[in-house]
């Protein structure tokens, strides 16, 4: 092994917030080389501030190194000052424990959070001084793996990743390493161990299987080249969610990151069906934490990380059971130790409300709702079960409670808008100014802030959207115009971004293999850190586009038929195509779907025995016309 | 009561800055479970103080906090349940307990003394052959950075030691809250001193090994020992 830590010290000294890369947190968790046979690096395709702020990276490190047999370091995105260095003085990406580089691990794992973090992947692959391409990979070579929201459709970076990890990575991660260590220890050949890797439930090796296109682009088969290996591949999930593995430590980083606080995940999954959301399609079905389990979570990370707050996580905190038994028990615990609760995107009933002023300080900064569209139509298209009685309600509460600052979430590009949706959202903006307005001048806090955002709506594969066509640019472009007209309005902030971006996102959302042509032909004319405003260069990525001969607009801007073979149809991920469909159908129609609580709606997750508690039981499915 | 603990700032935290620093101090007292006081008010934070901020990129052998607590505790413990609850890079050395009317750390503080290293033996020795001659000028002027722009100024009398030795330099500079000599501010002038052209990149490792203060005598003595 080459040393590189003289040099390393030199560039660090040079280079903006050093600490990006040198590690050594509490409860970092460094594990002696020789300790284990199998080393896994743990990568984040963005930078460090990003990185460690991702729940997903702080438990699959945890597993990975409980594993006596395993051990793991992190690695992230480093900034362009970094990578200048690092190519000036010919210093392979390294991680942050043992400062090796990424070649010398056994398995250099990905999560894929982002469509837009897949150049960094490329960047880390190749600073690493692994070959981009799965392959030209070499015996010497780590096996590449990949997971994540991204991963449930891997088509786009098929050509890169060696094996992907479909759903629930906690049980997988550690099979996928007891088999790339076996494989090791007989000295089977890379070749041999993917196949292996193959065998696994839930993990997909993309060198396996076959696409092949019909003359208009649209896919005309896909499937294995053999039939050693599944045709479809289940994605995996967490069953005993109160008993999964937790960290009891999180390294505490010593900077500013984005998220620098205890996390909680008090549940997984989302009962509601709002038909864009791609994470409540996948992440079904809900699965709760007890109380028990998470107040005991608590305790310990409290002692274990000195943090000063809790954030509860989840897809839809306000839907916990117990909810308010949850947070008193919570403050009622953490009082003494001065340690704030946090409660993102979630509705303040009215007695928890009270509970919350008794117990702290509550820091009245700003209250966040997501109405998502601004009529009661387009909100039942999307199947947002908010009507803007409850959005006012809520806003007047607030007010009421001495807030003083509101933010309202929109997209805009949904399928079926029109301008009446778009003037729907200053409506209810100019509503929620009147609201503040109606609380006397004494009882309200001063200074008025309405911040409305707009994104652009991305379709996502595995949602009833997922055959939408996404507005293209140029009509983006108009609606964002109007938008900024009618919010001139008194008191409102409108925030909204150029819709580039999201047109690129929604060209790998739903990509397929010949998407990653793209990629490694962006990757070379330069683009990375895409997910930064400064950094991203849209202009070669369309260049990038027009080398390969490829229409983004094939991929972004088109509606897909029913009977359309799609790149991630292979893929089982617990909701159904039908389901799916039926769901696309009632949102033409705008028809909403009730919440999973109120009655199975037929989504597919039933069929996994035990997972879901909204399924019905066997007797009872016969009677419900919704299931399949 | 208040606790004053001598700590370590080692290499592989060197570019922490100091409220980054301070806020890792906080959450170990967090960790440690010791009863410590907290200030009244909206936000209420850990009452504990430093002696002085260390510069991102420095090291240090024996910076010093100064914490209060809510209840008496023993400094042995204090130690203990700290060490247990610090990263590895930030061990502490020493505890002793002070009356609350000790001074503060900040207005007891006179000079500071460094150890820097070199890291090109070449440009070592051309430094150090230059020290004599040049504490043996009557002025040694320094470019001092300030909110108000560039100002040249006499360090001379800022000197209170300087030797150099194989390829470390060390130093007694004097760091108060009204002047200061940085090791960066002295590196200039012996680099000046020595005939390496300003725009000629010297690396070197700062290692901040003692604070300092006056004893009764008037003599430059370790801020914990007062």
């Amino acid at each position: 092994m080459t040393d590189y830590n003289e040099l390393i010290e030199e560039m660090l000294e040079k280079v903006q917030k050093a600490p990006r890369y040198t590690g050594g947190e509490m409860n970092a968790q460094v594990k002696p080389w020789a300790e284990a046979p199998l080393h896994f690096a743990f990568c984040f395709p963005d930078t460090y501030e990003i990185g460690m702020s991702h729940l997903g990276m702080k438990i699959l490190t945890g597993i990975i190194n409980e594993q006596n047999w395993s051990l793991c370091e992190r690695c992230f995105m480093p900034w362009v000052d970094m990578m200048a260095l690092m190519k000036e003085k010919q210093v392979p990406l390294f991680t942050l424990e043992s400062r090796r580089p990424l070649r010398e691990f056994d398995v250099v794992g990905f999560t894929l959070m982002y469509e837009m973090s897949y150049s960094n992947v490329l960047a880390m692959l190749e600073m690493g001084g692994i070959p981009l391409l799965s392959a030209d990979r070499g015996e010497e070579d780590p096996i590449v793996v990949a997971g994540g929201g991204c991963a449930s459709n891997p088509e786009p970076m098929a050509a890169f990743i060696d094996a992907f990890m479909i759903g629930a990575g906690e049980d997988l991660i550690v099979e996928l390493n007891r088999a790339i260590l076996d494989a090791k220890n007989e000295g089977l050949p890379r070749m041999e161990c993917l196949k292996k890797l193959a065998q696994i439930p839930g993990v997909y090796v993309p060198a396996f299987y076959r696409a092949e296109y019909n003359p208009d682009g649209t896919l005309k088969s896909f499937g294995p080249v053999s039939p050693e290996f599944p045709a479809r591949i289940e994605k995996r999930y967490v069953y005993d969610f109160d008993h999964t593995y937790f960290p009891t430590k999180f390294p505490v980083p010593y900077t500013d990151v984005v998220f620098d606080r205890i996390t909680l995940e008090i549940m997984r999954g989302c009962t509601r069906g709002c038909r864009f959301c791609q994470a409540g399609m996948l992440y079904r079905p809900v699965r709760e934490r007890s109380l028990e389990t998470l107040v005991r979570q608590a305790e310990a990370l409290v002692a274990s990380t000195g943090y000063e707050e809790i954030s509860l996580s989840s897809l839809s905190s306000g839907d916990y059971s117990c909810l308010p038994e949850l947070i008193r028990e919570l403050m009622r615990r953490m009082k003494d130790r001065r340690v704030s609760i946090s409660l993102p995107s979630l509705r303040i009933d009215s007695v928890l409300k009270e509970s919350l002023e008794e117990t702290q300080q509550v820091k009245k900064s700003s209250l966040t709702f997501a109405p998502e569209a601004g009529t009661q139509r387009l909100r039942d298209v999307i199947n947002k079960g908010v009507t803007e009685e409850d959005l006012i309600e809520k806003v007047r509460d607030a007010f009421e409670g001495g807030w003083s600052s509101v933010k309202l979430y929109f997209m805009d590009g949904l399928p079926t808008e029109t301008e009446a949706d778009l003037d729907g959202i200053a409506d209810l903006a100019r509503k929620v100014v009147a609201e503040y307005f109606r609380v006397p001048k004494e009882q309200r806090a001063k200074g008025l802030r309405v911040t409305v955002s707009a994104s652009t709506f991305v379709p996502k594969p595995f949602t009833p959207f997922q055959w939408a066509a996404q507005d293209t640019i140029p009509v983006i472009n108009e609606k964002q115009e109007h938008l900024r007209e009618k919010l001139k309005i008194k008191g409102v902030n409108f925030n909204w971004h150029a819709p580039n971006l999201s047109f690129l996102e929604a060209c790998f959302s739903r990509g397929d293999r010949r998407m990653g042509l793209v990629l490694k032909r962006a990757y070379e004319r330069g683009c990375m850190l895409d997910g930064w405003n400064d950094q991203f260069k849209f202009d070669e990525w369309m260049q990038a586009f027009a080398d390969c001969g490829i229409d983004p607009a094939f991929y972004a801007n088109r509606e897909r038929g029913k009977d359309e073979l799609l790149p991630w149809d292979f893929l089982d991920c617990g909701v159904t195509k039908e389901f799916l469909w039926r769901e696309k159908e009632k949102s033409d129609r705008a028809e909403v779907t009730k919440d999973c609580r109120q009655g199975c709606n037929g989504c597919g997750i039933q069929r996994y025995k035990g997972l879901c508690s909204y399924a019905p039981r066997k007797e009872e499915r016969h009677a419900d016309p919704g299931g399949i | 009561m208040r606790i004053q603990a001598v700590f370590e700032k080692n290499e592989r935290v060197r570019h922490i800055g100091h409220l980054d620093i301070q806020r890792a101090v906080q959450r170990g007292l967090r960790r440690s479970g010791l009863p410590v006081a907290y200030s009244n008010g909206f936000n209420p934070h850990i009452l504990v103080s430093f002696a002085s901020a260390l510069s991102t990129g420095a090291c240090g052998r024996r910076e010093i906090m100064d914490v209060t607590m809510a209840e008496e505790v023993e400094p042995a413990l204090f130690l203990e349940k700290m060490n247990g609850a610090m990263p590895p890079e930030m061990r502490l050395l020493e505890a002793r307990r002070v009356e609350d009317r000790h001074p503060a750390l900040t207005a007891l503080l006179k000079a500071a003394s460094y150890d820097l290293t070199l890291r090109d033996p070449g440009q070592a020795e051309k430094l150090i052959a230059a020290v004599d001659a040049m504490m043996g000028q009557d002025r040694i002027l320094a470019v001092r950075k300030s909110k108000s722009g560039l100002k040249e100024c006499d360090i001379k009398p800022l000197i209170y030691a300087l030797r150099g030795k194989g390829s470390h330099l060390y130093a007694t500079l004097a760091l108060t809250e009204r002047e200061t000599c940085k090791p960066g501010m002295l590196l200039d002038a012996m680099k000046n001193a020595a005939g390496i052209p300003p725009e000629e990149e010297v690396r070197m490792l700062v290692i901040r090994t003692a604070l300092l203060g006056e004893d009764g005598e008037g003599r430059l003595a370790p801020l914990e020992s007062l």
